[in-house]
């Protein structure tokens, strides 16, 4: 079934996911526009996602039919709110 | 628990279960589906109900409808229906209708019934998650019904259920019915998301050998298609309907301009969802006709793979065009255009579709018994349906028709054809597999001719009177000068729709008397060739003796040289017979 | 090829066409479900925030750090089911129970910390009747909340059931409440920076 020895430990995956959580909320206190830190906080709460979905969800082992289970809601739910944008967000 | 000698299907289980694990808290799919098929027809029964009265309201206005002087006050007065009420009936009929008529009766029993034997299974793959699935919109039937008994009355806002009007009760003065519209929907929306990991984890998984994804039979498509529709697209109105709960009772702002809300957001969340859902009851609809259509005209479909691209294309389209529901809602006018585009593109797979099915007669050798007759009227009042979508998705044109009844009879010419057109047909058609009698012809015959002739006769005329400018939802709408000569076909309508509802009545009897009395029928009564009718009428628990293995195409009818017009998808090659 | 119709109508080892087991693939179908239903709750609040001007004001009342606590909490929890899932992979049931233990004590300890936060928030006049954030605030947070109890209540009943004598029937079900957790905390990770750090 799913990997019983992980390439890398769950306790490593266990620590990054501190550091990141760290970052993203020294972020807060950033010197950068908020625009920025906007962007960033969001891409390390993404990178914290990536790592439990393949390290501790195991996608990468999982088949296809998986990524697709997971892409396809993800990227529709992203596509109704980019849609709804002018009428919701830029009324 | 088991004998060492017990075959691995059909291992005689039944015997030991009680009344109760048998026919209320059964896992067995069979039973199950017998169970959603059993609620969904009680549920149209009142759903029909509420039709006549709405009926009666349009062709009589203020009179009192004959046989309900017992309706307390203030649901009705003295049998009159007052405008509240009214707009309680229009709001319970749709709501009745597209989530516990339509759904329960296409994908619940149907495709519970189906799914496992067309592919071979003995069962789903989760028969307890199967067997909450029914327990959980039987509850929520309940729930929704005990609207009519609150004060305040039943929900009233419209099955589409519009934010404002919907998000505070002071609006349209019911309080408890509203919420309790908002949470059936909400279990009714849990189950079928039970039902649907089924459908679609077995239709993947649990196939017989040798069937591969081309030769699954075309109702399986339809009816996993539909189950992955309904799942990609009911997430968001999940949440937008606790939403609307909490604005009417915990005081949130999401939907209430006077609160900081968006009243489109609403629209948006409930059309996200509404419009794949249109999908999710004809889709199945056309999977059963497309089944029936083979086996009477003794030739494979047209088209097989054309029509899978087309039913997985519209799947894909149907996220695509909701916004053609709110063209006049106060959109940004740059979304008409692309909505339209769309709303256009899907008549595409869909005309795909009914070419095939179409072509799918010529050179046939065509019978017409009764599940024939419902699956070429499905067909041919489908078909106005569709026709009759492409002027309301054009943005210009629906300026004039959005809100009127030709919208309303534009939905009933293909919400019925699925439902009432392709379930019928499904039912006659199944119903020796499914309880192992025959029904009587006559009486189906009977029942088609007086359904179709007067669907019909209650539908067309309404398309009329929405171009004429008869608005939707209007309680009495010839009290407006400019609709009064409308009355004439209100009146029409309103008598044939009262034959349509006692039209039904030879169907009832036809099936009870059938239940008990019908000729019993064996294995195989119409010669077809899918997986279900390799087993017996009806199947044992566990479906087959043994796993059947798959040869072939599921559409092998009058192969050249071959000694039957034939040639179920279970049988072994004829030279391997030694033939 | 065999099929398992047999008295648990238990399909473990049925014809499995794709080679992956029927839970499994159920379970991911219901994720991709529900990211459906956080996807559809969360782009709501980013458009409406959007249109709203940033709702400053407003965030500046959140509890940033009871939701540092949580998300630690939360990130914990979601270790110590991957190591039970290992540990039942490997057929280490006390190991196995150790860990879900330790998760159902990290989820309630979540569970408590977020009810506190209502609290103070409920005291300082915050309800969800208190404008647009705060509406979205506590739907979000309490369904997400609701997830969390659900699994909670799941991940004991495998706990428990785990002492008996089903362990071998079960063990791999705590893959798949494994994942059903993870997706939990996935959607947490979200909420985190949306709510109270964006």
């Amino acid at each position: 079934m799913s990997a019983t020895k992980p390439s890398v430990g769950y306790h490593t995956i266990w620590v990054w996911l501190m550091i990141l959580l760290a970052i993203g909320v020294a972020l807060l206190a950033a010197p950068v526009s908020k625009t920025v830190a906007v962007i960033l906080i969001f891409s390390v709460a993404s990178v914290k996602a990536f790592l439990v979905l393949r390290h501790y969800m195991h996608v990468r082992h999982q088949p296809l039919m998986v990524y697709v289970m997971l892409a396809v809601p993800l990227l529709l739910a992203i596509a109704l709110a980019i849609v709804l944008m002018p009428d919701i967000a830029f009324r | 628990m088991q004998a060492a000698a017990e075959p691995l299907h059909g291992h005689g289980h039944g015997e030991e279960l009680s009344w109760w694990r048998k026919y209320v808290f059964s896992v067995d799919h069979k039973m199950i589906g017998k169970q959603y098929m059993s609620l969904s027809l009680f549920m149209m029964l009142i759903g029909g109900l509420t039709a006549l009265l709405i009926r009666w309201e349009l062709a009589w206005p203020e009179t009192p409808v004959p046989g309900f002087g017992w309706v307390p006050e203030p649901t009705m007065f003295e049998g009159v229906v007052p405008p509240e009420f009214y707009n309680a009936l229009i709001t319970m009929h749709g709501t009745i209708m597209v989530f516990f008529v339509a759904m329960p009766f296409l994908l619940g029993a149907f495709g519970n019934f189906l799914i496992p034997l067309m592919v071979g299974a003995p069962d789903m793959a989760f028969p307890r998650l199967n067997m909450m699935s029914f327990w959980t919109i039987f509850t929520a039937s309940l729930v929704l019904l005990a609207g009519f008994f609150v004060p305040g009355g039943a929900a009233a806002a419209g099955w589409t259920g519009y934010a404002p009007l919907s998000a505070d009760p002071q609006y349209t003065g019911v309080n408890w019915g509203i919420n309790l519209w908002l949470i059936a929907l909400a279990m009714e929306f849990a189950s079928f998301l039970m039902g649907g990991v089924n459908f679609m984890t077995t239709a993947i998984n649990m196939r017989a050998p040798g069937l591969s994804l081309m030769r699954l039979p075309l109702l399986v498509w339809t009816q996993v298609t539909a189950a992955v529709l309904f799942l990609l697209s009911v997430g968001p109105l999940v949440g937008g309907a606790i939403m609307l709960l909490f604005d009417r009772t915990i005081g949130t702002s999401f939907f209430l301009p006077a609160r900081g809300g968006d009243a489109l957001l609403w629209q948006h969340l409930f059309w996200f969802f509404g419009h794949p859902e249109v999908y999710v009851v004809m889709l199945p609809g056309f999977g059963i006709i497309l089944e029936i259509f083979p086996v009477f005209t003794r030739k494979p479909i047209f088209g097989y793979k054309a029509i899978v691209y087309s039913i997985i294309a519209t799947g894909i389209l149907s996220f695509l065009v909701w916004a053609h529901h709110m063209f006049v809602s106060g959109i940004d006018p740059r979304l008409a255009t692309p909505f339209s585009v769309t709303t256009i593109l899907i008549s595409v797979p869909f005309a795909i579709m009914v070419f095939s099915m179409v072509a799918s007669f010529r050179g046939g050798a065509i019978s017409y018994p009764t599940p024939m007759l419902f699956a070429v009227g499905a067909l041919g009042t489908f078909l106005i349906g569709g026709v009759t979508g492409i002027f309301l998705g054009s943005a210009t044109v629906d300026i004039f028709l959005h809100g009127t009844y030709f919208v309303v009879a534009h939905f009933h010419y293909t919400l019925f054809p699925s439902v009432l057109f392709g379930g019928l047909a499904g039912v006659y058609f199944w119903f020796p597999k499914m309880f192992g009698r025959m029904m009587n012809e006559t009486l189906g015959k009977i029942h088609f001719w007086i359904t179709f002739f007067s669907f019909n006769c209650v539908f067309i005329p309404l398309f009329f009177a929405g171009v004429a400018g008869n608005m939707r939802r209007v309680y009495n709408p010839v009290q407006y000068d400019f609709l009064k000569h409308l009355a004439g076909i209100h009146q029409f309508a309103t008598y044939a729709a009262i034959v349509l509802l006692a039209g039904q009545i030879p169907f009832i009897i036809n099936f009870f008397w059938s239940l008990f009395a019908g000729k019993r029928a064996t294995d195989n009564p119409w010669k077809a060739n899918t997986l279900e009718w390799a087993t017996s009428s009806p199947p044992p628990h566990g479906n087959f003796e043994k796993v059947p293995t798959v040869y072939r195409d599921p559409y092998e009818y009058s192969l050249p040289g071959a000694t039957e017009d034939y040639l179920p998808q279970y049988a072994p090659t004829p030279a391997a017979r030694g033939v | 090829m065999s099929s398992a119709g047999v008295a648990e109508h238990s399909h473990a080892d049925s014809t499995e066409f794709t080679g992956q087991p029927l839970g499994k693939i159920g379970v991911w179908w219901f994720l991709a479900s529900e990211i459906m239903v956080f996807g559809g709750l969360i782009g709501s609040y980013i458009l409406s925030r959007i249109a709203a001007g940033g709702w400053a004001a407003e965030r500046a009342h959140v509890n940033t750090t009871i939701a540092i606590i949580n998300t630690i909490v939360l990130v914990t929890s979601s270790f110590t089911v991957v190591k039970a899932h290992a540990a039942a992979e490997a057929d280490d049931r006390s190991k196995a129970r150790q860990f879900m233990l330790y998760t159902v004590i990290l989820g309630c300890m979540f569970l408590c910390f977020k009810g506190y936060e209502y609290s103070r928030e409920i005291e300082h006049g915050l309800t969800p009747a208190s404008g647009l954030f705060w509406s979205f605030y506590y739907t979000m947070t309490g369904l997400h909340g609701l997830h969390v109890l659900v699994g909670i209540i799941i991940n004991f009943s495998l706990f428990i059931a785990a002492g008996g004598a089903a362990w071998p029937h079960i063990k791999h079900r705590f893959e798949y409440a494994g994942l059903y957790w993870h997706f939990v905390d996935v959607v947490w990770i979200f909420l985190f920076p949306l709510l109270y750090l964006a």
